[in-house]
């Protein structure tokens, strides 16, 4: 059985820095058996967390990226139908051996229906991500992104799935899980998520990190930056995220903005240096504008 | 445990956090797993489990400090007396409540819990562990809210209780007569708007899904259909069709800022934009005596930072009288031209003019562009031909007027004219099914929603002929 401070180890060895709530919130997630719906601002790594753990615990990750219009055949199970054809026409010289035993046309059909189910067996069966997660040997570790872009149907239909860790299909029955996925369902909050969803899960909502954490998630990821470039980066980031822009820059940004540094070795952050990277932290023409004049003000 | 849970689940329930019967046994079932190791993390696990939104969050930190500071625990074996000795000095703490004001970080002592005499003593430690008040008991990122009112059984969280509560919205539009700078949306009105605003969108979203899905059929999509038919063996038993690309309905709106109906435009301006990029193509303006867009400040400034902008003039000129004949003629000259796609027209005024020259020409100018035009004005008919009003003589031009006093009313008329505009586009039987409901929708809602000019049960748009109002 693994402690919180296990799971934080564990994350912190690939590469994901965490905190408590993090921590918790996965522990709990693990032995409880229930879903995390993770909510944030874009690009502080909801989806990270579910990369980081699915290699950190040696889960393999079944990722399921919603978008309006997503549906079960998408996302829960199909039936093969061109397989199915195949095999009816492969198998046609059998079947009529097979019913030609048969007296009438009745009895025919009788035969015929009594083998039905041959034809909707698992053979012909198309597992979508939840299905496949579903019926893993190992267990896996179920990736639901972005959630809040798929309707609301589509909601009322995972929660089946969510809560009892089951798919209902007709032609066969209910098929439970082997190994319940450990589910992590993400949401930008662009649509709010109904309440019957938000009651099966466990709620973690990730903000933008405090300065330590942000500040070690560079150092992880860039080890050749310096603690001290990394600090004054970090500093300089929240700021601009208080200067009301449109897209405020997230941990992503402060990545990338780590990487065009230390690729062009810079050793110290001047508005020089601001106004050539610019474009990795703004990603709209008015937010360049304010950062740049941010940069001015605060490093010169 | 499950006992000290459940209350605390109660009083959650009572600051507003809705909390099922499911996600408390969660919570005790994860207080089990990771035992109480301290205050913090017990928080965490409380929240991770109880709390499913984000704008909960703060509300539950509250009722957490407030809940787990005002238990004291006393082992089995103190007797009675001393107890009630306790307890009546705690009670002095508890009428001192009142005096209080938040944010101040005073402990009180909070009511006795005498412990059952078979607890482990383990149990217990961890219980004392949960009312330690650590001092860096803090989480960085969360944002610190006031809280208004008092502390205990009295507080109120900062939650607007109608969540619950269907009409409670008595926000008057036209009470802006006063001369007053500066008016910004308190709190609350900004969360009764937006309760309003999304109750709104609720209702459109479903309906004009449907429709959009009925009426944006075309033309035989054939390697669709053939994919879709192969499982039948390529017998076209299912039809797959092309979607027609529809644009977003276009909107103009022209909001009257002058002090007169300050209120209501600022809610429209709201309203509209909440609305645009979701299901509409909203150009705004406002005016006093010339005009302004405001379309991408609007996009990109917060609402609250805008209207102060307005308040202060730097837009368009406050101090001056409103003119509507100067505005529709500014309006012509400088917009009417490279307006695009017929959009539906929204003018927001009471039609004061000032005696200042009509220029009604202009309507009809703009009419001819128009989809539909539409002028809400929060004056009652009776008041349209007094003095300077030229409602009477605007009025003619529109294909509707109509008066609307409250948010609620307005986001009513906002409601119809888009689904009068989505049902432009709709084909027949929609359009049939969509007026019947409609009749309906206006016969249920009589009491709290009187429209001022057209007639109740008359179909409010026919795109086919206008009705002259």
């Amino acid at each position: 059985m693994i402690s919180e401070q296990g799971v934080k180890d564990l994350l912190n060895t690939s590469g994901y820095i965490a905190d408590d709530a993090i921590a918790t919130a996965v522990f709990l997630a693990i032995h409880m058996e229930k879903p995390i719906l993770i909510e944030g601002p874009p690009g502080v790594g909801k989806t990270g967390l579910a990369k980081a753990l699915s290699s950190a615990l040696d889960f393999p990750l079944v990722r399921l990226q919603c978008y309006e219009g997503i549906d079960e055949g998408k996302a829960l199970y199909d039936w093969e139908y061109g397989k199915q054809l195949l095999y009816t026409q492969l198998l046609r010289t059998q079947l009529d051996t097979y019913l030609s035993v048969s007296a009438d046309l009745r009895e025919a059909v009788e035969r015929l229906s009594s083998e039905e189910s041959l034809f909707f067996s698992k053979n012909f069966l198309v597992q979508r991500p939840i299905l496949r997660s579903f019926l893993s040997e190992k267990r896996s570790l179920l990736l639901i992104d972005e959630i809040d872009r798929s309707d609301d149907e589509f909601e009322a239909l995972l929660l089946e799935c969510l809560s009892d860790f089951q798919v209902s299909i007709p032609e066969l029955g209910v098929i439970e899980a082997k190994r319940k996925p450990l589910t992590i369902l993400t949401s930008n909050g662009t649509r709010m998520i109904s309440d019957a969803l938000r009651r099966r899960c466990l709620y973690l909502y990730i903000g933008y990190p405090e300065l330590e954490r942000e500040v070690a998630i560079v150092r992880v990821k860039f080890p050749e930056i310096c603690d001290d470039l990394a600090r004054r980066m970090v500093e300089f980031l929240r700021k601009a995220r208080e200067l009301n822009l449109r897209k405020p820059p997230s941990v992503s940004e402060t990545l990338d903005w780590a990487q065009v540094l230390s690729i062009l070795k810079a050793t110290k952050l001047t508005p020089e240096v601001v106004a050539n990277t610019v474009g990795v932290i703004a990603k709209h023409q008015t937010d360049l504008q304010k950062v740049t004049e941010l940069a001015v003000q605060e490093l010169s | 445990m499950e006992r000290i849970i459940a209350g605390f689940v109660a009083a959650l329930r009572e600051s507003g956090i809705r909390v099922s019967p499911g996600e408390s046994l969660d919570a005790v079932q994860a207080l089990g797993l990771c035992g109480m190791e301290g205050r913090k993390s017990s928080r965490q696990l409380l929240r991770l489990t109880l709390v499913k939104n984000v704008n909960d969050i703060p509300v539950f930190n509250e009722v957490f400090n407030r809940y787990f500071s005002r238990y004291k625990f006393f082992d089995p074996d103190v007797s009675i007396p001393e107890l009630m000795d306790a307890a009546i000095i705690d009670m002095k703490g508890e009428f001192n409540y009142l005096d209080q004001l938040p944010g101040d970080d005073h402990d009180e002592n909070g009511p006795l819990i005498k412990l059952d005499s078979e607890i482990n003593p383990e149990d217990l430690a961890e219980l004392k562990s949960l009312t330690e008040i650590d001092p860096d008991d803090t989480d960085g990122v969360e944002i610190v809210v006031q809280m208004k009112g008092y502390r205990g059984k009295a507080n109120k969280a900062p939650r607007p209780t109608r969540r619950y509560t269907q009409n409670p919205l008595t926000i008057e539009l036209n009470k802006g007569n006063s001369t007053q700078m500066g008016i910004t949306f308190t709190e609350e009105e900004q969360i009764a708007m937006q309760d309003v605003v999304s109750r709104m969108m609720m209702r459109l979203r479903k309906d004009m899904k449907r429709m959009k899905n009925d009426q944006n059929r075309g033309k035989l999509h054939v390697i669709k259909t053939i994919q879709k038919n192969y499982r039948h063996d390529m017998v076209p038993f299912q039809v797959a069709l092309r979607r027609k690309r529809r644009e977003k309905p276009r909107l103009v709106v022209l909001c009257d800022v002058s002090f007169s109906v300050s209120h209501a435009s600022r809610f429209m301006l709201l309203l509209l934009h909440t609305l645009h990029n979701q299901m509409l193509d909203v150009r705004s303006f406002i005016y006093n005596r010339e005009i302004a867009e405001i379309t991408e400040m609007l996009a990109n400034m917060p609402v609250n930072d805008l209207m102060e902008t307005i308040d202060k003039g730097d837009i368009v000129d406050l101090d001056e009288n409103s003119s509507f004949g100067q505005v529709f003629l500014a309006f012509k000259k400088r917009y009417l031209e490279n307006l695009r796609g017929r959009p539906a027209f929204i003018i927001l005024g009471d039609g004061r003019n000032n005696y200042d020259e009509a220029n009604d020409w202009v309507l009809d100018e703009i009419r001819e562009k128009a989809r539909y035009m539409l002028w809400l004005t929060p004056e009652e008919r009776d008041t349209w031909s007094r003095g300077d009003c030229l409602m009477e003589l605007y009025g003619a031009y529109c294909d509707k007027v109509e008066v609307v006093k409250t948010v609620e009313d307005l986001s009513l008329v906002v409601e119809d004219l888009l689904r009068d505009i989505y049902a432009d586009h709709a084909d027949p039987v929609d359009k049939k099914r969509l007026r019947e409901a409609k009749a309906e929708q206006t016969y249920d809602s009589k009491d709290y929603y009187t429209r001022g000019a057209s007639g109740g049960g008359e179909p409010a748009f026919d795109p086919s002929g206008r009705s002259h109002w």
